[in-house]
């Protein structure tokens, strides 16, 4: 009974790693599915959002916060993204922007470093939030839960935009055919950086939101860049529901999998995805309009 | 191969010319170097890290180092010091690279510093060959210094940390403890320290975890099982921002309140004691060194650190100012500055005063010195490594 309640709470904690990771990987499925950028600075728009929630969480604080936090890191990511599809704008080469993308993430990086130092930075969960709920007799941390809330939240709006909206359609029509959208009179510039810009931004939130769980020092960026790659490759390009699947496959692979069978730890995750490539080499969900940009 | 094409002969030509030009002008420091030794100078390598992650780990060694020099006019043993300073970066890739820079571009006489084990372990057969001294100041592996004329070390081996705590844990705590560390040699070894001690003095393990390194951002699987297993107290080792993500998980699902924590004093030793917050206050660790110590030698280091770095100093700080005293101490029985003399001055220089206390290398060239069991409190708000009592001598 013991046993079982552990792998319980151990799952849980899974799904809390697979929220943040969608957060982050969606977007970067998003902007490499819509529109063929590979970024690599997507990990650093993470961590910068971490030292978004060292600025203002640090130290503790509550609800209001949270809230500004969440604003700048919106912002941070929408002007983020919005540099970062000015400079890949013309390059259609996939290289040449892991070359550029991988640069600016080096730059980036050092930037951190000179600003927030070296050393580890730890994230204290707002307040009302910073407590622990008891679930099947042990305490488990709320602020968990809460981030679980959120990004349910948020892949939930992103899908009905996406696929249910009008300006979802515009994207999706954007990808399979510029030329013609261009014809019906939009820019379709406008669209991609739009996209671009809230790929980033998605992931500047989700790595404040990781923030009080994960904490915040130079090297996570690499370390969320490689889960979100393999989420995107597991889940599929270009799709918000194979994100999320990923995010969850992975969020259960990596803390799951590592409780039941630590001494397979760093094979586990490539394990996985390989053999997913080798079932479905287009990942399990991936959009049906992605294909088409070929 | 390089000849098959026409238009590259005269780029290799101009890549030889420019390759014996550097090589010419390395001649000519070398020889410098050897006219400075003659009018006692030491030229002195120190690498440590001033990038990558262990770079905070570097900056108080250099401090450490550095203010030994300037306590004692620049000179060690009655000889100016040259200083030179290489970065040893994260691992060995970029630490051995570095260390073979300054022992045969530079000419070092004797190498301080080395913060990964990793690169302790690469360049220990180099420096023998060098015949060039190689001061440890923290790499703590426990194979890296095994006797050998030109390895010492002043900070610690990581199987002696953790059996510091064999006997006070087992005197403490009444039943079995569940022993938790990071799946990589070090973890190993001290976990692997405390075991042997602990269940040398009569105390029994109730299980063992160790967490896959440097991927475990989720300690709830191996607390879990910890809490299962009947323990009545954990002994962990962790390290850097593992020991922060750890400790705070280890409040956040309770453990904190129902059994005592005991650790390797990494556990909560400078920054990462800052990150941990009100979570680490109640934890148990053993170091040969805290900057609470209560010794009059140590109240005139902190001081003197304080003054010149405005930050207190950690065990790192220690271990460097010490390998600038252990090499004051052999300096000034040497007549002739080189690798070799100073490697025999360093078998005879007896005990170091200290500002951990008194202690001496042993015949492995490891430090035999006391441990302190020290407790987090918040004092003044922030956290400190309180001093409870000495655990060895």
């Amino acid at each position: 009974m013991a046993v079982f309640d552990g792998i319980l709470l151990t799952s849980l904690n899974g799904l809390a790693l697979a929220a943040v990771l969608f957060m982050v990987a969606v977007g970067l499925s998003l902007v490499f599915g819509t529109m063929d950028v590979l970024n690599l600075a997507h990990g650093s728009l993470a961590l910068g959002g971490a030292y978004v929630g060292v600025v203002f969480l640090g130290t503790g604080g509550g609800l209001g916060q949270l809230v500004l936090a969440m604003i700048v890191a919106t912002i941070v990511g929408l002007a983020a993204g919005l540099i970062l599809s000015l400079l890949t704008r013309g390059i259609r080469d996939h290289l040449k922007q892991a070359l550029l993308t991988l640069g600016l993430a080096l730059i980036a990086a050092d930037l951190m470093r000179l600003a927030f130092g070296g050393d580890v930075k730890s994230v204290a969960a707002p307040s009302p939030l910073d407590g622990t709920i008891e679930i099947l007799g042990r305490p488990y941390p709320t602020y968990r839960l809460f981030v679980i809330a959120m990004s349910l939240v948020v892949g939930g709006l992103l899908y009905a935009v996406i696929e249910r909206s009008l300006s979802g359609a515009i994207v999706r029509a954007t990808v399979a055919d510029r030329v013609m959208v261009e014809a019906l009179g939009i820019r379709t510039k406008v669209v991609l950086a739009a996209v671009f810009s809230i790929g980033a931004a998605l992931a500047v939130v989700g790595g404040l939101l990781a923030a009080p769980v994960l904490g915040a020092q130079p090297g996570l960026d690499n370390t969320i860049l490689l889960l979100a790659l393999v989420v995107v490759v597991i889940g599929g390009l270009g799709s918000i529901k194979g994100a999320a699947l990923g995010a969850i496959l992975v969020g259960q692979v990596q803390t799951l999998g590592v409780a039941l069978l630590p001494e397979f730890a760093s094979f586990l995750l490539f394990g996985a995805m390989a053999i997913v490539l080798l079932v479905r080499p287009g990942g399990l969900l991936p959009a049906a309009h992605a294909e088409v940009a070929r | 191969m390089k000849h098959h094409t026409q238009p590259n002969r005269p780029r290799a030509f101009a890549l030889a010319a420019i390759t014996i030009a550097a090589m010419t002008v390395t001649g000519c420091g070398n020889s410098l170097a050897q006219t400075d030794a003659a009018a006692e100078t030491v030229k002195v390598g120190l690498v440590v890290p001033t990038s990558g992650v262990y770079e905070p780990l570097g900056v108080d060694m250099t401090n450490g180092f550095q203010l030994y020099l300037d306590q004692h006019d620049g000179k060690l043993g009655g000889k100016s010091v040259e200083l030179v300073k290489a970065d040893e970066g994260d691992g060995p890739d970029t630490g051995v690279p570095a260390v073979n820079k300054v022992i045969l571009q530079d000419g070092v006489s004797v190498v301080v510093g080395i913060v990964n084990s990793a690169t302790a372990l690469g360049v220990k057969e180099s420096v023998a060959q060098a015949q060039v001294p190689l001061i440890i100041a923290n790499a703590g592996a426990n194979d890296v210094a095994d006797g050998s004329d030109y390895v010492w070390r002043t900070s610690f081996a990581n199987g002696a940390v953790g059996a510091s705590l064999g006997e006070e844990v087992a005197a403490q705590v009444d039943g079995p403890v569940y022993v938790i560390a990071a799946d990589y040699a070090a973890g190993h070894e001290f976990a692997g320290g405390f075991i042997d001690a602990f269940e040398a003095a009569g105390g029994t393990i109730a299980g063992e975890s160790y967490t896959p390194f440097g991927t475990t951002s989720d300690w709830q699987p191996f607390l879990t099982q910890a809490q299962n297993s009947g323990a009545k107290a954990v002994f962990a080792f962790y390290a850097g921002a593992e020991a922060v993500n750890f400790v705070k998980q280890y409040s956040q699902f309770g453990l904190a309140g129902t059994l005592p924590l005991y650790a390797p004093g990494f556990l909560t030793e400078g920054g990462v004691l800052v990150a941990q917050g009100a979570e680490a206050v109640g934890i148990l660790t053993s170091l040969h060194y805290s900057d609470l110590l209560d010794s009059p030698e140590n109240e005139a280091f902190v001081a003197a650190y304080v003054e010149a770095y405005d930050t207190p100093p950690t065990v790192y700080s220690v271990q460097a100012y010490d390998a600038a005293a252990v090499l004051d101490l052999a300096l000034a029985d040497v007549d002739e500055v080189d690798g070799e003399s100073i490697q025999q001055a360093l078998h005879g220089i007896g005990a170091i005063a200290s500002p951990r206390g008194e202690w001496s290398f042993d015949e492995q060239h490891n430090p035999d010195q006391p441990y302190f069991l020290r407790e987090v409190e918040s004092v003044d708000g922030a956290n400190r490594n309180v001093v409870l009592r000495t655990l060895t001598e």
